[in-house]
């Protein structure tokens, strides 16, 4: 009988505390998902929140999220107002939050290119044309993700004229690029898109095992991660500090913070800049 | 204080109770009391008595529900909450007296004034348990006991009882039940100790079969008439 | 092990003219549909060498590192908390609804939310609150809110009438329902929340799979980047933490556990109620309403052609795919919790050997099926069949659970026969009605749980309402989970005409 009135009573401190809750509204607070190692997230980001907030003269705070999706949420919903954006996830954001500005990208992120590879028993190899992979397994990366997704699925409907569910046995989205690699060499899947840095990561750390599966076409390349911060910035935290973000990321160069993304520098970009990956996801259909 | 005429009331198997009002044809209901007229005044003391299935507490049942506000029942299916103390359950008769705050605030503490009232009315039921012991550890004499006390708890001008004592022996079941006639001003109990019935009630009416056989307001019975009651029934 | 013959086909060989009992033909019947579906079914097994992932996955879990996460007991408090807070706020909204919950329109809008999962609840939340705790509470408690309101009507319905004719008819409705029905029941209700405590706390971690702060968290990306002696360390935990619930959460302490949640609940960021109307007036409408100005110019054409190719291209391809995965996944789990209710029923076997038996249920229903899906996709290749089989595996061992809690109680018949003769005429019959009532139960459970199997790619309409969530596609994903939702709502009417048997809720899950 006693529970009755302990819950009564947990009721109202639960609900008083709902009530009572409330935010710093001077924090600057970010996110990032590097497309590599999501391991230790916020211990090797919470550095570079310090080292923000040194530059910046401001609480700096990391949130972490899981998928690009959540990040665009989050940046959306002011909840954060800088955000580590992939290609696509990026113009989501902006399209979104109107005004809000592409500052900085990875030095890398110019000329980013996604791999195709694929389990040896498909017999395929290196080439510079598109290689045939109709009709095998086929897997992307996460649904949200520019090097996993949108690029490899455009260049597959422009070489082979189809939709991949039409072109394909079988498609699978196997969440990220690691599982990707994972994947194909283990057969799951006959061929698979991959960002081609966490691929060459993975194969400087021994992780692949080249009898298995190897590299059978790399695409083009095109612009992929980049900063994104929103406008009401200068409103909340004072004229410029667009550009004091930017320049605080432009002038990033500890190997340590920059590994986190990892890159080897930020450098300037524009909204103009991925005006490419609009187009193609506009043409997927992925963005009306 | 009552008067029934003409009663008939079928057994819904269906629906477990009693309906005054035939439903169906069908065998899902029996009747039980056939064109049974009766009268019970102010201040009368009844006892009910007659064989097994003679329709004895669809009778009690449907009084109670002619005179529910002013009544307190002991039924046979006690109705006692397993999961309430002995308190609790004997609370459970005052519950018309308070509010529902009172009542909900009782549950998790008891009050003190209640607390001592009932402690009062067990020791005078000889129910010598601890108030806080749940009803389900207590034995088939005593769970009547609680079941009575809260009947008597209730502290109505009637009381209605469905062999309230059937589980105690004699000795108690006439210290109780002077208890019970003394508390009330009007006592209807259906009593299977016809001994008893006859020696402690100003009026004995017995049931065989649905049907009123036997009333001792107009015609003097003795134990010859009752004991060949329940012979023929046995018999039948 | 062999599994020996149920009791029934034991009857059934007797004599050929021997009609078919009640649970023989139910039986009988789950297996036939699912043989019937079987040939339609995603279920090839593609897997040329899953040895040198496996291994990799083996050697996690044989060193389990658990120093490898980043804030562990932070995330195992918040798991706890989400899971305290949740079932708190769910009996609160809960058990008020039990009372009505005869009204039809309760009952209906009560299956309604309990259709939809909780990462779905989760997912709309994200965009009102954002990555804030309350999406996670929230997600929490609404369909088990629901869920309350359905079992503590039953549990209460279930109770006798007679303390209620006896209370004086002058006494106030309240007095008289407290006294006379709710303290009747009040040990099978609080048994009934301590158990859905558990479902909260796994609840509570899988909703870390789409960002809140728990242990789902930190699994789901050592997972899936393959650090699996993070993983493993994340599970023993995990396993552990459910494992022991009796002696760390007695209901005693839930008070207490409950302040301390409270206080040591992560901020929560303040609500801006401009994001609830943004959400309702603008996201969730179809484009061709959205971009409208006003009711005139919308396009009706545009809208029904957007409205059919969702149909017709995602929420029938993947209801059809729920429901064969739903259907086979049945099956499998009726195999698999007849076979592990024995392996740990005490009539059988004794005591060291129950109590493995007893471990083996434990990991099978504390895992997550996203995990188990997880590795099973790696060992049997990208069709339903993980699914399936985490499907079973879960559900299969929380029924079993159930059961052998039910079947361990019942007195073995003192006449001298084998152990498994007396198991299989005695035991068997006696628990097998509850345990097919629970495994019917299970099946709106099943339905629903597919849904995170959309987010691991097995075509369901949870792949759908994912890939419409990742898309920032709103009312798309809207339309899909409200056809998730109608589906388990059908399901639900459907076998509950079908079935005409007592439900046993007070074991119910």
């Amino acid at each position: 009988m006693k529970t009755l009135t302990k819950l009564l009573t947990l009721c109202a401190l639960t609900l008083s505390l709902f009530v009572g809750a409330n935010t710093n509204a001077a924090t600057f607070t970010f996110t990032a998902i590097p497309d590599a190692d999501e391991s230790q997230l916020r211990t090797r980001f919470e550095k570079v929140a310090l080292y923000l907030s040194e530059q910046l003269g401001i609480e700096v705070k990391y949130v972490p999220v899981k998928s690009y999706s959540a990040a665009v949420t989050a940046f959306r919903n002011n909840q954060v107002q800088l955000a580590w954006f992939g290609g696509l996830s990026g113009v989501q954001a902006r399209r979104l939050v109107p005004g809000s500005q592409a500052i900085a990208q990875g030095y890398e992120d110019q000329f980013f290119k996604s791999y195709f590879i694929a389990h040896y028993s498909t017999g395929l190899e290196l080439s510079d044309s598109f290689p045939a992979i109709t009709d095998k397994t086929f897997t992307f990366g996460s649904k949200g993700s520019t090097s996993g997704r949108l690029m490899p699925q455009y260049y597959i409907e422009q070489h082979l004229k189809q939709k991949p569910q039409q072109a394909f046995k079988r498609v699978g989205f196997s969440g990220d690029h690691n599982r990707t690699i994972v994947q194909v060499q283990s057969g799951t899947y006959q061929v698979g898109a991959v960002n081609y840095k966490v691929w060459d990561s993975a194969l400087a750390a021994g992780k692949i095992d080249t009898n298995k599966v190897k590299v059978i076409w790399q695409s083009p390349t095109y612009p992929d991660y980049q900063w994104t911060i929103r406008a009401d910035v200068e409103a909340n935290f004072g004229v410029g500090f667009a550009d004091k973000v930017q320049a605080a990321l432009l002038n990033m160069n500890s190997p340590e913070l920059l590994k986190s993304f990892p890159r080897s520098a930020f450098i300037k970009a524009e909204n103009k800049d991925f005006q490419p990956v609009e187009d193609v996801a506009k043409q997927i259909g992925l963005i009306d | 204080m009552l008067t029934l005429a003409n009663l008939n009331l079928h057994y819904d198997k269906t629906a477990g109770a009693n309906t005054r009002n035939k439903i169906s044809e069908k065998d899902s209901s029996t009747q039980v009391i056939f064109d049974l007229s009766l009268t019970i005044n102010e201040g009368e003391k009844v006892a009910i008595i007659g064989p097994s299935g003679a329709g004895k507490s669809s009778l009690l049942h449907h009084i109670y529900q002619e005179l529910t506000t002013r009544a307190a029942l002991c039924s046979q299916r006690q109705g006692l909450v397993d999961n309430l103390s002995i308190y609790h359950n004997i609370f459970m008769g005052a519950l018309a007296r308070h509010h529902w705050l009172f009542n909900l605030v009782n549950l998790i503490r008891p009050f003190k004034q209640d607390l001592h009232d009932i402690a009062a009315l067990c020791q005078q039921l000889e129910l010598d348990q601890p108030l806080a012991k749940k009803v389900d550890q207590l034995s088939g004499g005593q769970r009547q006991r609680v079941a009575l006390a809260r009947a008597l708890y209730q502290q109505q001008a009637i009381f209605i009882g469905d062999e309230p004592f059937s589980a105690l022996d004699p000795l108690m079941t006439s210290r109780l039940l002077d208890t019970v006639l003394a508390r009330h001003n009007s006592v209807i109990m259906v009593l299977h100790d016809r001994a008893l019935a006859m020696s402690a009630f100003d009026r004995v009416i017995a049931l065989d079969k649905g049907r009123l056989i036997l009333d001792s307001q107009q015609q003097s019975i003795d134990q010859a008439q009752i004991t060949a009651l329940y012979q023929t029934s046995a018999i039948a | 092990m062999s599994q020996p013959k149920q009791p029934q086909q034991v009857l059934q060989l007797k004599k050929p003219q021997y009609a078919l009992g009640y649970w023989q033909k139910v039986s009988l019947s789950i297996w036939l549909i699912a043989l019937v579906i079987l040939p339609f079914a995603d279920i090839e097994i593609v897997n040329f060498d899953p040895f040198l992932e496996l291994t990799r996955m083996v050697n996690g879990l044989v060193t389990p590192d658990f120093f490898a996460t980043e804030y562990l007991l932070q995330a195992i408090m918040q798991t706890v908390n989400f899971a305290i807070i949740g079932v708190c706020l769910g009996l609160v909204l809960g058990a008020p609804l039990a009372l009505i919950y005869q009204h039809p329109l309760v009952s209906s809008c009560c299956a309604f939310l309990r259709a939809i999962h909780e990462i779905f609840w989760a997912l709309l939340f994200l965009q009102v609150f954002g990555l804030s705790p309350l999406t996670g509470i929230l997600a929490i408690s609404i369909p088990f809110a629901a869920t309350f309101a359905r079992v503590f009507h039953d549990i209460i319905n279930q109770s006798s009438d007679s303390p209620l004719e006896i209370i004086d008819r002058r006494a106030d409705i309240i007095s008289r329902f407290t006294y006379g029905k709710i303290a009747q029941v009040m040990p099978q209700l609080i048994n009934y929340t301590r158990y859905r405590f558990e479902c909260a706390l796994r609840s509570s971690a899988v909703l870390g799979f789409i960002g809140m702060p728990t242990l789902g968290f930190y699994m789901e990306t050592a997972f899936r980047q393959g650090n699996y002696s993070e993983g493993a360390a994340l599970l023993i935990i995990f396993i552990a933490l459910i494992g022991t619930i009796r002696y760390w959460c007695p209901p005693k302490l839930l008070g207490v556990y409950l302040v301390i949640a409270c206080v040591t609940l992560v901020d929560i960021p303040k609500v801006d109620s401009s994001l609830l109307v943004r959400f309702i007036t603008q996201d969730i409408l179809p484009p061709a309403i959205a971009n409208a100005a006003t009711l005139a110019e919308v396009q009706w054409s545009s809208l029904m052609t957007w409205f059919s190719a969702l149909l017709s291209e995602q929420a029938i391809p993947g209801a059809i795919a729920t429901i064969t995965l739903a259907l086979l996944a049945l099956a499998a789990t009726h195999f698999i919790s007849l076979s592990t209710h024995m392996i740990a029923s005490k009539h059988l076997w004794p005591a060291p050997l129950t109590w493995l038996g007893q471990f083996i249920l434990l990991v099978g229903r504390s895992v997550p099926e996203y995990i188990l899906a997880f590795i099973f996709l790696m060992l049997l290749g990208p069709s339903m069949l993980p699914a399936i089989v985490a499907l079973a595996i879960h559900n299969g061992c929380v029924i079993a659970y159930l059961a052998v809690k039910q079947s361990n109680a019942i007195a073995p018949q003192q006449i001298q026969i084998s152990k498994l003769n007396q198991f299989n005429y005695h035991i068997m019959p006696t628990i097998y009605p509850s345990m097919m009532a629970l495994l019917f139960y299970r099946f709106e459970i099943i339905v629903r749980e597919t849904a995170v199997f959309g987010i691991l790619g097995i075509m369901t309409l949870g792949f759908y309402i994912d890939s419409s969530f990742s898309e920032i596609r709103y009312s798309n994903a809207l339309v899909l989970i409200t056809c998730t939702a109608l589906l388990n709502v059908a399901i639900d009417i459907i076998s509950r005409r079908l079935l005409k048997f007592e439900q046993t809720s007070q074991t119910s899950c």
